[in-house]
């Protein structure tokens, strides 16, 4: 069952059918997919647009009653927008972009909830001391293990896992960035990349966003603030977590952020577009970065 | 409109996303819905059976929720990725909502699809909000109105909201839709409006 070729443009077409003085010629089934197909032929003008009566579609004995209408449209747009969806999900970028999300908040919950545990083994145990209380991470949570009550040292050995569990993610996100974003990946590393991608959107986002852009992903409360009340521009968001940036002197960190910025957007474009690791550009790229931090690039 | 003791609420089958139930029908809250909000101020466009509502950025299905209660049919445009896979958890309790993964700037596409409706609803966060209202336009049967959620802060964070408004209902009235009232969404919203567009 093959929808006829596309429909010309004086001649309107809707999802039920053609029009043609004031006559409409029904589609051949009720089946989702194959009107769905013919969906994706129509082109419609919207400077001569009339939408659909539901009448055309009863008259034309395509439907019988406006709940039948209903009913069957109702069919071929879930069909239309799960089918969508499932291209959306198809892409592997989109579950990179979770995982790194799911990475970022094991995080989070970990430091808060290690925090908590000190404070109550604190104020259990005066004896733990202030110094005690700035123990951060692993350490953190080895010292409640071994000398906390036996909730405190239940809720630090669950800390442990979820420690372990994003020390796994963490990986994984690594290698896969390495094969999804691989020359973003060679640039900042598997995490950063992956969080420049989740900031963009997808890939093809990425792509297209401008190196200026880029430079400042993750920075909107200070690009906002600089808008409205004109203080400093940000130097940088996400990319700051890339050593070289966060590593560079401070007069040189803007300028580090700034050629960081637009290898990225380079990097991303091959990415998207050619999908393979570059050797070449990356070793002229690093270069590019390495100069702008004042060491001396080859 | 259906209130109970001074509570909006709509007709259907409740937990869509949880929203409280009394005496069989749902709340609908006026600080999770702006068009909830625009009823619970004194907006006077009412829902009625035998609407047929085009309804711009569907987001979570929340309000589409409500709105498909109370009217004969909803075609719900959404964009993005992850509310419209609730958006079509909702449809799936909902017979009467027609959903689809479209660009409300790109009226083309859902074109064949969507018939003449009483009421157009947009809600989008998108720096141009009139020309997506104007662009929408021809679905909207004349003496239908459109309301249209402003959100002075996804336009220009810089200007103030008053003034965004302005220039949307200038705009628009340009293009010959007379926003006949605006209603500022406070205290449910902050810097939110809906303009009354009633097309002639």
């Amino acid at each position: 069952m093959i929808p006829g070729k596309p429909r010309s443009l004086s001649m309107p077409s809707y999802w039920f059918g053609d029009v043609t003085g004031g006559k409409c010629t029904p589609a051949g089934s009720h089946d989702p997919e194959y009107l769905s197909f013919r969906l994706d032929g129509i082109r419609t003008e919207m400077e001569s647009f009339c939408p659909p009566a539901w009448e055309a579609a009863r008259d034309s004995g395509f439907v019988s009653s406006r709940g039948e209408y209903i009913r069957v449209l109702r069919e071929v747009c879930i069909y239309r927008a799960e089918k969508a969806l499932a291209l959306v999900a198809a892409r592997p970028e989109q579950e990179l972009i979770q995982m790194v999300h799911m990475r970022d908040q094991l995080d989070e919950v970990i430091n808060l909830v290690t925090g908590r545990a000190l404070e109550w083994h604190a104020a259990r145990s005066p004896e733990f001391s202030r110094k005690f209380r700035t123990l951060k991470g692993k350490r953190a949570l080895e010292a409640l293990v071994a000398g906390g009550s036996p909730r405190v040292r239940g809720i630090a050995t669950g800390m442990m896992h979820l420690s372990e569990v994003k020390a796994d993610l963490t990986r994984e996100i690594e290698q896969m960035a390495g094969e999804v974003i691989p020359n973003c990946t060679g640039l900042v590393g598997g995490v950063v990349a992956a969080r420049l991608l989740a900031a963009a959107g997808g890939l093809e986002a990425l792509a297209r966003l401008p190196a200026g852009t880029i430079q400042v992903l993750g920075a909107r409360t200070a690009l906002f603030a600089h808008i409205r009340s004109g203080s400093a521009p940000p130097k940088h968001g996400i990319i700051y977590q890339y050593r070289k940036v966060h590593g560079a002197k401070k007069g040189r960190r803007g300028k580090v952020s700034r050629t960081l910025a637009a290898k990225i957007a380079l990097a991303a474009r091959i990415d998207y577009f050619r999908g393979e690791r570059d050797e070449e550009f990356l070793d002229t790229a690093r270069a590019a970065v390495k100069r702008a931090a004042g060491e001396s690039g080859s | 409109m259906i209130w109970i003791d001074g509570v909006l609420v709509s007709r259907g089958e409740g937990g869509v996303y949880g929203e409280r139930m009394m005496r069989g029908h749902r709340v609908w809250d006026p600080y999770r819905s702006k068009l909830a909000a625009y009823y619970y101020l004194g907006g006077e466009v009412s829902l009625e059976s035998r609407m047929r509502v085009l309804y711009l950025g569907a987001a979570h299905g929340t309000t589409v929720s409500h709105v498909a209660d109370s009217t004969e049919v909803v075609y719900a445009v959404e964009n993005a990725y992850a509310p419209m896979r609730d958006l079509l958890a909702v449809a799936s309790r909902r017979k009467n909502i027609i959903p689809l993964f479209a660009d409300a700037a790109q009226p083309s596409s859902y074109a064949p699809i969507v018939e003449e409706v009483d009421l157009l609803f947009q809600d989008v966060a998108h720096p141009d909000q009139a020309s997506i209202a104007l662009m929408n336009l021809p679905f909207l049967r004349r003496g239908g109105v459109a309301l249209i959620v402003v959100k002075a802060r996804s336009i220009d964070v810089t200007k103030k909201p008053a003034d965004v408004v302005h220039e949307v209902s200038h705009k628009l009235a340009e293009s010959g839709l007379y926003p006949r009232r605006v209603i500022w969404l406070e205290p449910y919203h902050r810097d939110h409006a809906i303009l009354e567009c009633p097309r002639d």
